[in-house]
């Protein structure tokens, strides 16, 4: 790294020993080393995907218009009421059976991003290139990482998933082409070796060396970080300061999952370094990403939170039952009930990361304010299998493309596809159709 | 919804008119869901182009009556269809064939004809349905039919993708002209390009079918009778002073769409339909047209009369959704309890 009076590099990194950490947006990054309150970082796109559709009685309020008191899923979300936009009446006509009969999960999950019916088959797997990779394939080329795709469980790619569809389609959301779908990492360290190592992982030999002498990654580009610090207002060295005990945190974090999964017992095959605990791993994920966003490595990210048509228990918060049997509950209240506290357990935890991006300044804004943060799933009654009234909401502003804080409802059968076409040229990527789309999404941004 | 092994279906109906202007779109409604409990079509979107919320409400509450919403003899398996409403304006005046089936109150003062239509949101993009119920079909399993303006149908055209969609699905589209004011001239634009891009044969039932077979309005009382409340009656009785025979414009055009082969009409030579700037339709004959007229058969009166008054006073059939053999039919979930 050589500091020069002009100003620092959006992609500088603290390099040493075959590490390269990424740093956060600084002052310094500014023309002429000014501290200037008015730069803003760039647009950030997200996806997270949640299974088995919501109970949807707790999910849409009764209003349209301006957000008031949110119904009893998204209460967490209360707080950032304000940096919301709840979407109403999306619909994705590919993933209802048309013609190809059961298989809602498998279809679901396979056109979310795709917007294209996948082909029913668990040998000839065959969707569409994901609205995330169309953006990662042109804007993508900007940042370290064209994206990066995150889960939580059950990284299988083969086999049949769903009455006929290949797991392939149960356990991706972003496809870079017809065929070749990107399996999330679902293993924190996986994700952090590939953000921080030299390259895509730190070679054998460096992590032994750094294993056998107990060092943390920062103590390989400390030299570098000194230097970086010397050079920087008292502002940037705040930033950098918290911005590397987040890193450290995180490590610390990974490093106690580790030490847990010794003597815990989770009730599952998981792989090594998988915290057993379903919330601290959802932390761990998105406290990743959002350094990954902050340091803009990449600025698009899907997140897979569970595979489409799980299983999963949520013994967490006293839920032993399996999630997809409890959705189809046949109108038993008690399942019912089970299935509301886990859509609200999975908005809990989307709600704490909200919080985080939105306590971190750029500028101006703050990296929430940047960001389009898409939460929903691709069924909405999960009971019987429904494919319009998704569950769709937006956190942040895109940038000021997007004005939250209400809920928008639009007209019956508009097609998902026309939001992501939206989305998409909210990145600056201008496609003319995508997946079903009849058009653009109108009303985001209240022009 | 459909499922391999159950084999190929009844043809899929699109029907989209200008539901409230005239009163035989409502029992061309009630014919089609007839011969959709006869098994002989399936009612597979309904759109309306008359740019008033109670013309997509009377469509839904038609459709309820259908899944049995009034006679309770059987329970509603799935939600009714979305009804596409045109937006853009046109003719969206009440009428009485809307306003008195639709305001009809039962002695505790609730609705007895019950909807889910209240606001615009309720209703559907009309270009979206319609392109989305194509592709639930089989090919050339489709069958079209337009009893008003064809701005509708020129949406769903204008969707990416949609010709060569409509061009795999669908047999063919029956196109029931009447009054011009009522189903030309609102949109003589889109008629033109309607009858020059639509990639399917078309075939058109000429204004004098519809006043020749004139529907008996003596049928209303008799064999509509089973049910206390119909809501395609009481539109009869709204629409004007009973008694009255009412033209047949849209029946006639939705009774060749699904019988065509019982040669209830007589058909023009082929040629191709074009529309004039004053919204009239002018066939100019050649061989290898995509467009035909039906044509009124004299002899075939009485027997399209009878089929017209036993199929569209047809009861309800139950129409159980084709889920995979061990899924149970769901209801909707119960409304959560109100905190107090």
């Amino acid at each position: 790294m050589i500091l020069t009076g002009k100003a620092l590099p959006r992609r500088t990194f603290l390099r040493g020993m075959g590490t390269a950490v990424a740093l956060p947006f600084l002052d310094a990054m500014s023309p002429a080393l000014a501290s200037t309150k008015t730069s803003k970082g760039p647009v950030r796109m997200a996806f997270v995907y949640v299974p088995n559709g919501i109970d949807m009685r707790y999910w849409n309020p009764d209003y349209e218009g301006p957000l008031a008191a949110l119904p009893r899923i998204l209460k967490p979300l209360e707080p950032f009421r304000q940096d919301i936009t709840l979407l109403s009446n999306l619909t994705h006509n590919n993933g209802r059976a048309l013609l190809d009969g059961a298989g809602d999960h498998g279809r679901c999950c396979g056109s979310y991003l795709t917007g294209l019916q996948p082909k029913k088959s668990f040998t000839d797997i065959k969707a569409g290139i994901s609205c995330d990779q169309i953006v990662a394939n042109q804007a993508g080329k900007q940042t370290r990482f064209p994206s990066l795709e995150a889960g939580l469980e059950d990284a299988r790619q083969a086999g049949d998933c769903d009455s006929g569809y290949s797991c392939a389609y149960t356990n991706n959301l972003a496809w870079r082409s017809e065929t070749q779908p990107l399996p999330p990492i679902l293993n924190p360290r996986a994700m952090f070796e590939r953000l921080f190592g030299a390259d895509a992982h730190l070679t054998p030999e460096a992590r032994e060396q750094r294993n056998r002498l107990r060092r943390t990654i920062l103590d390989f580009v400390s030299e570098d970080t000194r230097r970086l610090q010397a050079s920087l207002g008292p502002t940037d060295k705040r930033k950098l300061d918290e911005y590397l005990s987040s890193i450290r945190e995180i490590e610390r974090q990974i490093e106690k999952a580790e030490k847990d999964n010794a003597r815990i017992d989770p009730g599952m095959d998981k792989p090594y370094g998988v915290p057993a605990d379903f919330a601290e791993h959802f932390k761990l994920m998105t406290d990743m990403i959002t350094v990954a966003f902050r340091t803009d490595m990449t600025r698009i990210v899907t997140f897979l939170v569970t595979r489409e048509g799980t299983s999963r228990s949520y013994r967490e918060i006293g839920i032993a039952d399996g999630h997809h049997p409890l959705t189809h509950h046949r109108n038993d209240p008690v399942m019912m009930e089970k299935v509301a506290q886990i859509n609200s357990y999975h908005v809990k935890q989307f709600a704490a990361w909200v919080e985080k991006l939105k306590s971190i300044q750029e500028g101006d804004s703050t990296l929430l304010d940047n960001s389009m943060i898409v939460y929903g799933a691709g069924l909405s009654d999960g009971n019987r299998h429904t494919h319009d009234d998704l569950p769709t909401l937006i956190a942040g502003r895109a940038g000021g493309a997007i004005k939250p804080g209400r809920r928008i409802v639009y007209r019956r059968e508009t097609p998902m596809s026309n939001l992501f076409l939206t989305m998409m040229d909210t990145m600056g990527v201008r496609v003319e159709h995508f997946g079903d789309s009849t058009g653009r999404l109108e009303g985001l941004d209240l022009s | 919804m459909q499922f391999p092994g159950q084999g190929k279906p009844p043809a899929g109906i699109i029907f989209d008119a200008d539901m409230g202007n005239t009163i035989d779109d409502a029992l061309a409604l009630a014919l089609l869901y007839g011969f959709d409990g006869k098994k002989e079509a399936r009612v597979v979107s309904v759109s309306t182009t008359k740019s008033n919320l109670k013309s997509a409400a009377f469509c839904e509450a038609v459709g309820r009556f259908y899944a049995g919403a009034v006679s309770g003899a059987f329970g509603s398996f799935s939600r009714t269809l979305p009804v596409g409403l045109d937006d853009g304006g046109k003719m969206a005046e009440d009428t009485p064939m809307l306003t008195g089936p639709l305001s009809k109150t039962a002695p505790d003062g609730t609705p007895v004809y019950q909807h889910g239509i209240r606001k615009l949101t309720d209703t559907a993009e009309p270009g979206a349905l319609i392109r989305n119920a194509f592709t639930a079909q089989h090919d050339q399993n489709c069958i079209v039919i337009l009893a008003g303006p064809a701005t509708n149908l020129v949406k769903a055209l204008s969707v990416p993708g949609a010709k060569d969609l409509i061009s795999r699905k669908v047999r063919y589209l029956v196109f029931a002209d009447s009054p011009a004011e009522f189903h030309l001239k609102p949109d003589v634009a889109g008629a033109k390009k309607l009858f020059a891009e639509w990639p399917t044969p078309i075939f058109a039932a000429g204004d004098e079918l519809g006043r020749e077979l004139a529907f008996p309005g003596a049928s209303i009382e008799k064999d509509f009778a089973w049910s206390q409340a119909h809501p395609v009656a009481d539109a009869y009785r709204a629409y004007r002073t009973m008694p009255y025979d009412a033209p047949s414009w849209a029946m006639a055009a939705a009774l060749y769409a699904v019988r065509p082969q019982e040669g209830y009409f007589k058909l023009s030579e082929p040629g191709t339909i074009t529309v004039s700037d004053d919204g009239r339709l002018k066939l100019a004959p050649s061989s290898g047209g995509k467009h035909r007229y039906l044509v009124f058969d004299p002899a075939q009166k009485e027997r399209i009369l009878k089929t017209y008054t036993e199929v569209a006073s047809a009861k309800p059939v139950p129409r159980l959704p084709r889920f995979r053999p061990q899924q149970q039919q769901q209801a909707a979930p119960p409304k959560p309890p109100v905190k107090e």
